[in-house]
Parts: structure tokens; sequence; C-alpha cells
């Protein structure tokens, strides 16, 4: 195998697969990369037995080949050579090793043979749809924060997506909780989907395929699903992974619907002042909230330290006057979301579950339980 | 003043306030008693937590209506043929338990002589004792206590609520349902089935693996190995929970003295040490472990409740069952790899320094810990010097160092240092890690990243609890936790103490609880196993701990932010400030998880290591 590339090319796509690759490994193959040269391109291949990343890229091949070497490694080297350089691949070389070559640095490293290296099962999966690369995009960043991180509700450490009857229109529905706040997201239903089982996608795959959205210029994005896999195509990259198996709660049932008490508030300037009074709340997390008839008063203190803030902002609210605490962190959460001027506060009591969404848009709604300061 | 015999009624009171704790104590008389009568299958039924019904059924041998007058009597028993107390082969031989429950409550006993025709029935109540009248039973016993503890109000005020009664006495049916797995044990509470364990075939060993499984659950089957060992007096039979199964009490350890269910500190002490640097400290195994011994060779005459027992050699039923743990979980080989030494004095040191500072918190200080009280060792403020100090004169660097002989520091010597404490001068520092200090006799070696961590927790831990009340979080969606009985009503009778922690829970069904809030401080949390340690924490200790150090832990994290010293390079000055404020700080002689933050040894111990002594 020999080719050469473009430093920056090759850059790129080590930093996609090398971010798959565990850092301490105990079989020494999953610590390496699988490089394969062939009238495709050149494919690089990572896993860690959960997920699979697979992206070709174009080079000049002058010997099809195809080897393992440390990923980590190799991505090191190549950040470190200079910019505009050409990179040259060579296995094996005089001393069997895989050979880097760029202007006059030379590395040898040792290698694996391919034969080792675990080929997850290419199976069909049967669910396959797409969707626009923006919109995944977006619905990823909508839901992804609220999914929980705590791993014995191991159910809940991910984003869990099925198809919903809304009356007529059908949609796709993402959600995520933590427990503590729900983010529920609606995006048209794409064609292909209609029966698809739900299926809970892994936080950890979800972060990886939205670095990936982001470096990429595909218009679209090929989702192929079957009730245990997922697999994620953007052009040259491909990125497979295991779904969480479990059971997702049924989380409609804690998503209120006779809130009744409305307040309307400008986004931004909730957020801020929000910002601002938390300062001094850093350790107790609380905030709390005050409407009143056409205003909203924050309030934080900490009495250990003998501080607090106070302020007041504009809004519009014309039920009786209601004081619920919240977690101000899950309430930034949810503000930097919102992507219109005014959110909507839907609440019942200081007991039960607020709802929040844009006035502007109604795809997504976030439910935050309240703080009991 | 004039000396007398008690009258009769008031001995028996008397024994019964020892033999007769509370509704599951009488259980256990009473499923004894059926045990050795030969019963095949038992029946515990109950209302009011034991307190208001208590009865016990049994198919066993039965009695004449001879022997059913005689067995209420004091110190009446059929179990000690030769009259030896060294031969003892049945559970009971004290003839104590029927006279104690019938002066405390209403008993009545019917009963049918295996092969007799009729039945009859007696009743002691308050002491009592009734005449034998003619009844219609089967085969067998049925004793029944009502109103237990009617004649001493006072007991009665010290039991907790039916359900945590009702509890126990279901844990003490398993328990002795453990040692005896070819009978049937049924036990109904107010009219519901809490515990229905078939009798279980074949020989002792298959019976009772099958009886392990039914009692202590597939975990704890799938978690375990089988353990055995015998020498010529004593045979040593169970399971033991493999090393990385553990509990935060020792409650789950089940132990049996020729199948005589006991906690005796002889054999709790054996299975800690056979665990010993296999297990975190302050976690405990889970095991079943049979101890069958000759009679001859053990005396189970030494507690009222027979919850003790003295061996006649201590030492080799020890080693017999340490060694047994050891090979099951097949760490003997490593055994011999101690090397002794200075190791060996320090681990000396480090235990009893640990075990000094053990503080066991007591109920009630949940919130505010009374420094003067835990620990009197570090709660005198600075200035005042220990006693063994006070002839010391103000002590100034270069004096201790001509003093003690020893190279000084290169640092610059502080200029003027409060008095020296009991953790004396620094003089280096380790690895960034450790703080070398002396005092008069001793060397001591302190952890700073542990040390500063408390010291900051319990700085913060004061403001609080001091200050403002937790906020909670709600859950939006609460959470089931499976408990059981017993755990479940611990945590409900602490619910109110929890709350005022932010954790709120409810009842949930038979065995399970459901979490409402929780402190928000403890963010995306495993509600699931803070709940079982709690539960845990207060069946041992009576309080809920871990809960509030979870918290004040927490509350440490955040405020030490980057600013934690751990590898930290500190001057002599800084740490000589740490120190000072180890010295201030209660509980400073242990981190949160229970290590120690500084271990001393003296200089007796190193001379001892270099046989200048
Ligand atoms: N369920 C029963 N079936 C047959 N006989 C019984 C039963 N319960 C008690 N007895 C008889 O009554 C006697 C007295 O019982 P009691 O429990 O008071 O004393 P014990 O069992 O001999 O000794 P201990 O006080 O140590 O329990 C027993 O020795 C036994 O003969
Ligand atoms: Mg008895």
């Amino acid at each position: 195998m020999k080719f050469i590339i473009e430093k920056a090319v090759l850059l790129k796509t080590l930093g996609h697969v090398q971010n798959i690759v565990e850092k301490r490994n105990t079989v020494p193959v999953l610590s390496n990369v699988r490089i394969e040269a062939d009238s495709n391109g050149i494919s690089f291949k990572a896993t860690d037995m959960d997920t699979e990343i697979t992206e070709v890229i174009d080079a000049k091949i002058l010997e099809n080949g195809a080897i393992t070497a440390p990923a980590h490694m190799m991505y090191d080297i190549v950040r470190k050579l200079a910019d505009g350089a050409e990179v040259e691949l060579t296995y094996p070389d005089e001393k069997d090793l895989l050979k880097i070559a760029s202007g006059r640095s030379e590395f040898s490293l040792p290698t694996i043979g391919v034969e080792d290296f675990p080929a997850i099962s290419a199976d069909t999966l049967p669910t396959n749809f797409e969707m626009k690369r923006d919109e995944l995009k977006d619905v990823i960043d909508r839901t992804q924060f609220a999914a929980s991180t705590e791993e014995t509700r191991y159910y809940l450490n991910g984003l869990y997506i099925h198809p919903k009857d809304e009356g007529e229109t059908k949609v796709l529905r993402i959600v995520a909780t933590d427990g503590h706040r729900l983010a529920c997201v609606e995006s048209p239903l794409p064609q292909g989907a209609e029966n698809m089982q739900g299926v809970i996608l892994p936080r950890k795959t979800v972060a990886e395929i939205r670095k990936l959205l982001d470096d990429s210029a595909a218009e679209t994005v090929k989702i192929a699903l079957s009730d245990s896999k997922v697999r994620f195509s953007l052009e040259d990259i491909t990125l497979a992974s295991k779904l969480i198996d479990g059971t997702y709660p049924d989380y409609e049932r804690v998503i209120p619907t006779d809130n009744n008490k409305i307040l309307e508030v400008g986004v931004k300037s909730l957020a801020t002042a929000v910002d601002r009074v938390s300062v001094v709340a850093e350790r107790t997390r609380a905030i709390k909230v005050i409407a009143n008839k056409n205003h909203v008063i924050l309030t934080t203190s900490s009495p250990d330290l003998g501080s607090s803030a106070i302020e007041e902002i504009e809004a519009v609210y014309d039920s009786e006057s209601l004081e619920i605490g919240y977690n101000f962190r899950y309430l930034l959460d949810i503000l930097s979301e919102i992507k219109g001027d005014t959110a909507r506060f839907s609440f019942k009591d200081s007991s039960s579950p607020s709802v929040i969404h844009d006035t502007s848009d109604s795809s997504a709604i976030y439910v935050l339980m309240p703080m009991r300061v | 003043m004039t000396i007398r015999v008690l009258p009769s009624n008031l001995v028996n009171q008397i024994a019964a306030g020892e033999v007769i704790e509370r509704p599951a104590s009488a259980l256990k008389e009473l499923v004894e008693n059926a045990i050795d009568a030969g019963a095949h299958k038992i029946e515990v039924s109950l209302t009011g937590g034991g307190k208001n019904m208590l009865s016990v059924t049994d198919d066993g041998i039965g009695m004449t209506a001879d022997e059913l007058s005689l067995a209420v009597e004091r110190h009446a028993t059929s179990k000690l043929p030769d009259g030896d107390l060294f031969q003892i082969n049945f559970l009971g031989f004290r003839g104590e338990a029927l006279p104690s429950i019938g002066s405390v409550a209403k008993l009545s006993i019917s009963s049918r002589k295996k092969g007799s025709a009729e039945g009859y029935k007696i009743t002691v109540e308050g002491g009592k004792k009734g005449a034998v009248e003619p009844t219609a039973i089967s085969s067998g016993t049925r004793i029944e206590v009502r109103d237990l503890f009617y004649t001493t109000p006072a007991r009665l005020k010290f039991l907790k609520a039916d359900s945590s009664e009702t509890a126990q006495c279901v844990d003490m049916l398993q328990r002795i349902a453990l040692a005896n797995p070819h009978i049937a044990f049924y036990l109904y509470a107010d009219g519901r089935k809490k515990l229905a364990l078939n009798d279980c075939n074949g020989a002792v060993p298959e019976a009772r693996r099958q009886r392990v499984a039914d009692v202590m659950g597939t975990e704890f089957k799938e978690n375990s190995v089988p353990i055995t060992a015998q020498n010529e007096f004593c045979d040593i039979s169970g399971f033991v929970s493999l090393p990385t199964y553990h509990k935060a009490n020792s409650l789950s350890e089940y132990l049996f003295v020729n199948n005589r269910p006991v906690r005796d500190k002889l054999i709790l002490g054996a299975i800690k040490g056979a665990y010993q640097d296999m297990m975190m400290s302050g976690r405990y195994p889970v095991c079943a472990i049979f101890i069958h011994v000759n009679p001859r060779y053990v005396d189970v005459n030494v507690h009222p409740t027979k919850a003790e027992v003295r061996f006649y050699d201590n030492g080799s039923v020890r080693s017999l069952l340490v060694g047994a743990i050891r090979n099951a979980l097949s760490f003997g080989s490593q055994h011999s790899a101690n090397t002794g030494g200075l190791e060996h004095l320090l681990m000396r040191q480090i235990t009893a320094e640990t075990e000094r500072m053990k503080v066991i918190p007591k109920i009630g200080d949940l919130l505010v810990h009374d420094s003067a009280r835990e620990y009197p060792h570090f709660q005198r403020p600075i200035s005042t010097a220990p006693a063994h100090h006070r002839s010391m004169p103000e002590v100034n660097l270069p004096q201790l160092e001509r003093e003690f002989s020893v190279r000084v520091a290169d640092e610059p010597s502080p200029q003027t240092l409060e008095q020296v404490g009991e953790l004396g001068l620094a003089k280096a520092q380790f690895h960034n890690t450790y703080i070398i200090s002396q005092t008069e006799d001793s060397i001591i070696i302190v952890d700073q990243h542990a040390a500063h961590e408390r010291i900051t927790m319990e700085h913060l831990k004061q403001s609080i609890t001091k200050h403002e009340r937790i906020p909670a979080q709600m859950l939006l969606i609460p959470e089931i936790v499976d408990l059981s009985a017993l755990d479940k009503e611990n945590i409900l009778e602490y619910s109110k103490t929890l709350a005022e922690l932010g954790l709120v829970v409810e009842e949930f069904g038979a065995s399970a609880i459901l979490v409402r809030e929780i402190p928000a401080l403890l963010g995306d949390t495993d509600i699931q196993k803070l709940i079982k340690d709690l539960a845990a924490e207060i069946s041992e200790w009576g309080n809920a701990y871990a809960l509030t150090d979870k918290i004040h832990h927490i509350c440490a994290t955040i405020a030490c932010h980057g600013s934690v010293r751990a590898g930290r390079a500190l001057n002599i000055e800084e740490m000589n400030r740490l120190l000072r404020d180890m010295e201030k700080t209660e509980h400073s002689g242990q981190c949160n998880h229970g290590r120690p933050t500084y271990v001393k040894v003296r200089l007796v111990d190193i001379e001892k290591l270099f046989e200048r002594r």
C-alpha cells in the first residue's frame, strides 16, 4: 500500500476516526485505525465495538493494500506536520512498518494485520430514511442537553426517536429527559420512517454524529435503523452504532396539558437576567421566579454567605401571582434553545411541571420540574 | 430493709424483660419450640406487628394435658434429659420462654399429642395460670399470644410502628428458616402472606442451597461461593459473597451455630478479617455461615436471647473460618506475600488510629454536629495546648530543630508559629501529596488532599446546616426503588428528616418506595443506590448520615473548584497552616470515606525497627 495525500485532508479524516478510538484499550487492535487503498479511494475505519466509523477520501494511490496502525499516534504526527505539506504513507517499508513521510520528516509505526481488525457485520437495516443535515443538527441541539448522564438509568442516556400521528399530520418525535426536565421536538416525518419502532440513540453516538454534521458539507443524511443498530451516512462518512437496549418511559404522561397560567416574556431579557442573578446562587442552583401582573421578579440567595440578588423584568401575565423555584442551569439550558424573541411559560402551580416553548415555533416543547426552595 | 423472695410472677416478668424484647423475640421462642417438637410445617400469623396477636401453629409431637400444665411453669423443660448443661441438643433448654411470655401477655396453648385422640388447652394471662381444658385441635400445637406487654406498658412504648415490627418478625423467621431447610415456613401479617418457604428436599447441603436461594435471592446466589472446612470438633459450611458484592452494614451476615441464629462478635470479627484488604472499608459481605460444633465444646448459655455463644477454643474456630473464606475466594495463596516489618508496624498503627477516630454518630445530630461530644480530641481551641504539651515552652522552629536533630527544611522558616498542636511541626512534603511533620514522640504523615477536603467540607457543613434549608429538585419522572420490608420501613420512619434534607419519599406498595424529590445539589444522581445506602445505614446506625454526607461532599467539591490541594507543592508555612486547621476541625482525622487523613508513627516503633529497643 502506498499513497500520497494532502495533510489537511488526512488530518480531518484522522480527527474523525480517532474520536471513536478509546485512549486505553485492552485489545491492541482497537487502538488502531484500519487503512485500505483500493479503486474506491482510501478508506479509514475505527471502532470501539459499540460504534464504528468509516470515511473514504481521495488520494493519489500508487499501490493498493490494507493495514492497521495506532490511531492517536498517527493523528498526533499528522497534526504536527507543516501546513500544506504532502504526506506519503507506505506499507510495508524496508522495516516492515508503516512509514509516514513528509518533507524531511519520516516516521515508522508498528502495525497489526487487517485480519485482526473486528469486522462489525454489515447487516441490512430495514428502516431507511433521509433528513436534511441542518434539520438533524437542529433536533439534536434542541434535545441533547436534557438527556441523562446517570448510568444506572441507561434507558434515559440518549435520544428517543419515534413516529407520531398528530391528527392528519405525521411527525417524527425526538425526546430526551433526565427525569428533571424533558425536551420534545417534532420534525416532519421523513419518507420511510412511517413504520419504524421507537429507538433510543446513545448519547455518545449522538455527540459523535453532531460533530460530523458540522464538518460535512453534505445536504442530507441517510439514516438506517434496525431494532438494535443505527447507521448514519453523510457522503463519504458512515457512522454505525448499537442502540440502547431498553424501554423508554411513557414520557407523554408527564407533559401537562392543563397548565392554564400563561406567562410570556422576552427570551433574551429573561436569560440575561437569570444569568446575572445566578451568580450569587452558584452553590444552591436555585432561582425563584415570581410571576406578577405584567412583570416577573427573579430572586436568588445564599444565606450562608449572606448574599442575595433580585431583578425585575417586564412580561405579559394575567393570572394570580405565582412563585416558583427552578434550577437556574436547567432554565438557562432551555432558554438557550429558544431561537424566537418570546418564550411562553405555562404553569399549574409551584409544585407541578411547567411547560416552556417558543411563541413563534410550536415544534419544540420543554417541560421543567420546579425546585422546592 | 427486709430481704424477701420475689413472687414468681415478678420473677417471670424480670426474665421476660431479658428474653422477650419485642414481638420478633416472642416469635423466635415459639418457632424454636415448634422446631424442637419435630415440626415439618410451621405457620406464623400476626396482627398489629405482633403486638395485638401472634400465633404459631406446628405439626410437631404435641403435648399431653399434664405436659401442657407443666410447660408454662418456670424452669420446666423436656429438653435437658440428663440435666447436663454441656449436652444441649435442642434449641431450648432453660424452660423459660413460655412462662416469660405468659407473664407479660395473654398466652393460650392448644395441643394434641401425637397418637392421642384428645386435644387440650391452657391459658396464662399476665402470669395467672388457668385450668387445662379439652379442646378440638388436629395433631400438633398452636400457641397464641395476645396483647404482648400489656402488663409492662413501659416496654410497649419502646416498640416501633406496626409495619416495622412486622418486618422484624419476617426477618427473624427468615433467619430461622435458613437453618432449617427441611421445614416449611409461612408467615401471614394482617391476613396478607409475607413469607412462604416450602420445605426443601434432599440431603442437607442440597436443601440448604435451595433455601439460601429462596431466602437471600438470586442476586446473592450469583454473587457468592460455597465455603466448607472441618477439624476434629468443628464443621463449617455455607455461602459467602464475592468481595465485589457488599452492603453498607453487617446485617446481611447470617450466622448460625448449631442451627441457632447468632450475632456473635467473634464470628463477625473473623469474617471481617477474612475480607480484609479485599473489600472497601465500611462495606460488609453478605453471607450465610453454618457452624456445627460438638455441643460439649460450645456454651450457648451466655446471652439472654442466645444471640452469642462461647467456644471452647476461640482461636481454632476463628482460623478455620478465616481459612475457609479465604480459600473459597481463592486468595489463600496471596496470604504469604505479607512482608511484615515497617509495613506491619504501620498497619497496626493505622488500625489503631482509625479505630480510635471512628465516630459512631447518634440519632438527632443529623443536622448539627456537636463537636465537643463527637471528637473531644480536636475540638479544643488551639490556644490551649494539650496537657502533655503544656510543659513545652513557646516553641520556635530552630529550637525544635535542635531538640529533634533533624535537618532544617530549605524553606524560609516561619517568623512566628502559633503554639504547636498535636499534629506537630511540618518538616517536608513528599510527592507533592504527603506532609511529614514531627511531634515530640512521633512522626506524622498527612494526606494533604484528604485533609484539605475534610476541612473545606466541615466548613461548608456548618454554614449550610445553620443557615438554610436544602433545596429539592422535584422529579418529573418519580423513581421507584424496590426494598425489603425492613428497609422500606426504616426509610419511611426517617422520611421527615430526609425531607428536611431535600429527599422526599412516599410508600409505594408492600416493598417499594417512590422518590418524589431529591436534593438539587445531587443533580442527575443514582437514586437507587442512594436509597439503598441510606436504608442500610439507618438499619445499622439509626440515622441517615449517607445523605448528609453526600450533600456535604458535593458542597465541598463545588467550593473547592480547582483549588483542591492535590499534587500541589506547599511551602512550610502552608503546611503548618493546614496542620493547624486540622487541629481546629472536628472529624479531621478521617476523610469522608472513612480513610485516615493522617497516620502517626511513634518514635518507639521506629526505634524498634532499628533494633534500638
Ligand atoms: N410447640 C410445642 N410442641 C411441643 N412441646 C412444646 C412446644 N412448645 C413448648 N413445648 C414444651 O414446653 C416446654 C417449655 O417450653 P419453653 O420454651 O418454655 O422452654 P424450653 O424450650 O424448654 O427452653 P427455653 O426457655 O430455652 O426456650 C418445652 O420444654 C417443651 O417440652
Ligand atoms: Mg423454648
